[in-house]
């Protein structure tokens, strides 16, 4: 029964952080509805695009603390190949999933609504490089600061990258609106 | 402890994908561990970390993403029904988070527990399994409840006209949207699970990236239904 309380306490307690990262992205998403879900085709991109940050972030973060845990990386010296590759890979990554999603989003524009839409590519693609930049370094950073301090990056990285990827996600999808 | 050198780097040169009798030998005889040996084997020096991140991650994600879109059509074909319902659109990230974090962890215990020999032939009797159930029941109900109110909070500072109809309405598709998803992720853990652990096959690597993928694209299909049905 302990286990039980132990389990539910700790589940909820990272569930709660991740709702209140999402309720931010959303409220952002409701006051800007006008920007950016009228957009024909953001509705199919969205949830792909939100999801990206945990999947590629996620993956990065738990990486880094099993090479921390393992001793292969030193969290005093990040200017290592292995820290080099794993950002430039994750950067990669993000960049060619934000632009599948933007194609997908054109495809079914194009032949569902009938709409030629190429900004709907750029859409995804510039705000994924936005949100990485800014999502990849804190990722990094945040691990590496957690492990001196003694914490499990495991047990937090996974509630911290949902709710701050939401938000910047959202938010480097507002800025590309505005810029383009 | 010496390490033994040679052998760390014979274990390097094997193909990453191919497993080797000497994990289990250098494990066994320098108890070096299992993860140790792996990493050595997957991001050693001299191996292109670059490649072997992008060359694993790239079909997964992609079938991710494609899997997302197809969702988000389900939402696209009702956009001007699902726009006006602002504690909806506030909900939204917070469902697809929410819901893919309930199948990873329902799949991670639930592969802990066949590896631990907890669940045994008559599943309906089995009380870990029970109490999983409703731990994760009891957790996906109770956060979503604080989700909509918040969002109703959220929802009543930017003057959104929220009237009892209403409230009832979004309280009972977002409810029902969570029970049918988290009830789908349970039996499909299940169920693969005991498919892939009887095949000897690792449930961990193939139960989070299907149950995952069925809540993202199963929570958007079946919000999208509710929605029509009750608005």
């Amino acid at each position: 029964m302990k286990r039980f309380h132990d389990g539910f306490r700790e589940i909820f307690g990272s569930q709660l952080v991740s709702i209140i990262g999402g309720l931010i992205a959303g409220t952002l998403l409701a006051v800007y509805t006008n920007k950016i879900l009228l957009i024909p085709g953001m509705l199919i991109l969205l949830p792909g695009f939100l999801e990206m940050r945990g999947n590629i972030s996620g993956s990065f973060a738990s990486r880094l603390s099993s090479g921390l845990f393992l001793k292969v990386i030193n969290p005093n010296k990040i200017k290592t190949k292995l820290i080099k590759d794993n950002l430039m890979a994750s950067f990669l990554l993000a960049v060619i999933i934000s632009f599948v999603l933007g194609l997908i989003a054109f495809t079914f524009n194009y032949f569902i609504i009938g709409s030629f839409t190429p900004k709907i590519i750029f859409i995804p693609l510039i705000a994924g490089i936005i949100a990485n930049a800014i999502e990849i370094p804190l990722t990094l950073f945040t691990t590496i600061y957690l492990f001196k301090k003694g914490h499990d990056p495991n047990n937090i990285m996974g509630p911290f990258i949902m709710s701050t990827g939401d938000i910047t996600s959202i938010v480097s999808l507002l800025i590309v609106l505005v810029i383009i | 402890m010496k390490i033994p050198r040679q052998h760390l780097e014979m274990l390097r040169k094997i193909k990453r994908e191919k497993y080797h009798p000497l994990i289990h030998k250098l494990h066994k005889k320098h108890k070096i561990s299992k993860k140790t040996l792996f990493y050595i084997k997957e991001y050693g020096p001299h191996t292109n970390i670059f490649k072997t991140i992008i060359k694993e991650s790239i079909k997964i994600l992609l079938l991710a993403s494609i899997l997302s879109s197809f969702g988000g059509f389900a939402l696209e074909s009702i956009k001007n029904l699902f726009i006006v319902i602002m504690p909806l659109i506030i909900l939204l990230p917070t469902l697809n988070g929410m819901i893919g974090s309930y199948g990873s962890i329902i799949s991670s215990r639930f592969s802990t527990m066949l590896y631990e020999d907890k669940i045994k032939k008559n599943l309906w009797k089995n009380k870990e399994l029970e109490n999983l159930f409703f731990e994760i029941f009891g957790i996906s109900i109770l956060t979503t409840v604080i989700g909509i109110i918040l969002s109703f909070i959220i929802s009543f500072f930017f003057d959104y006209k929220l009237s009892l109809l209403i409230i009832g309405k979004i309280f009972l598709v977002i409810i029902l949207d969570v029970v049918i998803i988290v009830n789908i992720l349970f039996f499909i853990s299940v169920f693969a699970g005991l498919y892939f652990y009887k095949k000897k096959e690792d449930p961990n690597n193939f139960l989070i990236p299907i149950t995952t993928s069925i809540a993202d694209f199963g929570n958007m299909i079946i919000l999208a239904i509710l929605v029509i049905l009750f608005f």
